[in-house]
């Protein structure tokens, strides 16, 4: 055991060590986080503030009257600049030809990565809870309900609700107005539905924070493992250590366990800027979400041993790594849903390790419903491990070729 | 305690039509340095790997400890240390740090410490081996050959590419292994390191040992003769008078080599035929022979090129 364990601290301060395996390792993904956390979270946003609205009226009406569209109209005003060259307080969103159902969850989609700070639904039912709750046999009846999904966690959303309510009880002293009575009691409540599972708030950093961790893991699986040991081996690195009684098991479980190791430590970098610099929350420390983290380091550790079995220098280790990187890494889901993808990438995503691991993950943590099912976002990379450890196992070379 | 450590019988290795190794055989008595000595190419390095276990050999029997072996085993290996030729380390982990890797791979080893001593590289115990000079890095590759207190230990051109003082300090640390009874097998071209080191020479060329014995038993087969040596014009005609038992002989580095058993008749006859001719005796110099000569008159090459 000691010479594992020898083998895995070597493997780690050498990384550690080496400006190029470090900043790969640890400034890259806290690069690419504050980066894309600064762009997507409105930290440092100087412009004027408009905020991104979406309206769905589903409100079937009655003999009385649309009191959705009468919300709707609300909206539209406000999304009006009152002078020309003056910012609108709304930039509002409306359905267009598509069936509104469809139109909502790419809305609901929009909310969750930051391009909307509320959708607001009007329900089918919105104008017979408004007669039945204002009209002459009003009493015991609830109020009619307008349903605002928010994003948890982001100033401006939480804004955005805020000046939603107020139109609401504009609205609603309207409607009391219209049908001759009096604002004596309101009759337009407002429940807050904000994106996410478990009534929990998330951010688009909440999103983002699992995807960047993957990353790390993904691009220190798929360069530091092939560099490491085609370099080793052409090096006579590698040959210096078959000299003595240490095999190649042995050392395979000090180099992995030294790549655990790191990839620790990047998970800890990652989770420190994500919570303290971009106010994220989300709860990695599950067992769940420890499973699939752990799925993916050893996912993209196979990766590597991969590409280190079909190279035979390290020039050309880094060149098939330089081609697998950037559409499993992109395609993968990491910084943006992949919902939206044409149907030739999403042939690409579907046999992409990332794509499950990032699925399984988030959904593990409750910042995205699980758009695969747990057996196949755990087997999927299962099967990457065992088809990269075959051909290692036939094709991987330990010596410089005799 | 076995006497002889290391039995290799008629080893053979060949590359398509190439015979690399073609039918060496040597033995390595206990504590004593054997050295295999030839020129680039002459299949030292390739024997020394088979010995190793890094290359297997086509046919040949090895007997390493008393015991006969296809490959070198574990056990085996806790008993040897290997200095490759081109081994290298990690470049950002520190010396001590190198040893300290390398003892934990022994059921038993030697201290980082001790080690640094030894290879006298204490004050070079933090720096990353990236920082090493040329003699440093190799000094530290001992080190870590030696890290498990071998029985038998291979070299493998240990001085090559090393300017003089570090191939010196090298020279002193294998002459301190010797004195502390460990037992050698080293490969080099340069015949004083060979001649300052072993006990055994092996001399190869083209996959095969042409001779081998002691450097005074090698250079004795070539008779009580001394060498003259001068530098002479490629067109200068070489001296005709000389006594009847010298031999003559023009080197492709422009040197006259005249080997005689009567040094002062052929040096007086030397000095006649140069007045007579008008060559100059340039960087004359009289010498014993050495392995260079024996490699000479075995090959009709010299060792060098």
């Amino acid at each position: 055991m000691r010479d594992v364990l020898h083998v895995a601290r070597a493997q780690l301060v050498t990384a550690l060590r080496e400006r190029i395996t470090l900043f790969w390792f640890l400034i890259f993904p806290v690069f690419v986080l504050g980066l894309l956390g600064l762009i997507f979270t409105n930290v440092g946003k100087t412009q004027d503030l408009t905020f991104e609205i979406s309206v769905v009226n589903l409100d079937r009406g009655t003999v009385g009257g649309n009191f959705g569209a009468n919300v709707v109209e609300t909206f539209r005003e406000l999304a009006r600049p009152g002078t020309p060259g003056e910012t609108a307080l709304f930039r509002l969103h409306e359905p267009g030809t598509e069936e509104v159902q469809t139109y909502l969850v790419g809305e609901i989609r929009a909310l969750r990565i930051g391009k909307r700070e509320a959708v607001v639904v009007i329900p089918e039912d919105f104008s017979e809870s408004l007669y039945a709750a204002a009209g002459p046999s009003s009493a015991g009846a609830a109020s009619a309900l307008v349903t605002v999904h928010t994003s948890g966690g982001r100033t401006s959303s939480d804004m955005a609700l805020g000046i939603i309510e107020q139109v609401i009880a504009r609205v609603d002293r309207e409607i009391l107005a219209k049908l001759g009575l009096f604002d004596t009691a309101r009759v337009v409540a407002v429940e807050q539905l904000q994106v996410g599972s478990e009534s929990k708030s998330f951010s688009y950093v909440d999103f983002l924070v699992p995807g960047v961790m993957v990353m790390g893991f993904f691009v220190a699986g798929l360069f530091s493992v092939p560099g490491t040991i085609l370099f080793g081996r052409e090096r006579q690195i590698l040959r210096a250590y078959w000299m003595t009684p240490l095999n190649v098991p042995r050392f395979l479980s000090g180099f992995s366990l030294g790549h655990v190791a790191l990839c620790a430590l990047q998970f800890v970098c990652v989770w420190l800027l994500g919570r303290f610099a971009f106010g994220a929350h989300v709860n990695l420390f599950q067992p769940l979400a420890i499973l699939y983290l752990l799925l993916a380091m050893v996912t993209f550790l196979a990766l590597g041993f991969l590409v280190a079995a079909l190279a035979r220098t390290p020039n050309a280790g880094m060149a098939i790594a330089n081609i697998i990187n950037m559409p499993l890494m992109f395609l993968g889901g990491l910084f943006f849903p992949t919902g939206s993808m044409p149907p030739a990438l999403r042939a690409i995503m579907l046999v992409d390790p990332v794509t499950y691991i990032a699925d399984g993950l988030r959904a593990s943590v409750g910042v995205s419903p699980a758009a695969f099912g747990r057996g196949v976002s755990l087997g999927v990379p299962c099967a990457w491990i065992i088809g990269c450890a075959a051909v290692a196992v036939f094709r991987l070379k330990w010596d410089v070729e005799r | 305690m076995e006497p002889v450590l290391m039995k290799v019988s008629n080893l053979v290795k060949r590359y398509g039509d190439v015979h690399a190794v073609d039918g060496v055989s040597f033995s390595v008595p206990r504590a004593e340095v054997v050295t295999l000595l030839g020129p680039n190419g002459a299949g030292k390095t390739t024997t020394l790997e088979i010995l190793e276990g890094i290359r297997e050999a086509d046919s040949g029997e090895i007997e390493v400890f008393g015991q006969r072996m296809r490959r070198i085993d574990r056990a085996t290996k806790e008993r040897i240390g290997v200095l490759l030729q081109e081994g290298n380390f990690e470049p950002y982990l520190r010396v001590r740090e190198v040893l300290a890797l390398f003892a934990s791979f022994f059921r038993t080893a030697r201290s980082p410490a001790e080690m640094l001593k030894a290879v006298a590289l204490e004050e070079k115990a933090n720096a990353f081996v990236k920082t090493l000079s040329g003699g440093q890095k190799q000094r530290l590759a001992i080190g870590v050959a030696l890290i498990n207190d071998p029985e038998l230990v291979f070299l493998d051109e240990p001085t090559t590419g090393l300017d003089p003082q570090a191939r010196h300090n090298i020279w002193s640390i294998v002459s301190n292994l010797t004195a502390a009874g460990k037992t050698i097998i080293l490969t080099t071209h340069y015949m004083e390191e060979a001649e300052t080191l072993s006990q055994t020479v092996c001399i190869m060329d083209h996959g095969k040992v042409i001779a081998q014995g002691s450097p005074r038993d090698l250079t004795a087969r070539l008779g009580q003769e001394t060498i003259v040596e001068f530098a002479a014009p490629d067109d200068a005609e070489l001296p005709s008078s000389l006594p009847g038992d010298c031999e003559v002989a023009r080197g492709e580095d422009g040197f006259v080599t005249v080997k005689t058993t009567d040094l002062p008749s052929a040096l007086a006859r030397l000095l006649d035929w140069s007045r007579a001719s008008g060559v100059a005796l340039a960087e004359m110099a009289v010498r014993q022979p050495n392995l260079e000569d024996v490699f000479l008159s075995l090959t009709g090459r010299r060792l060098r090129t």
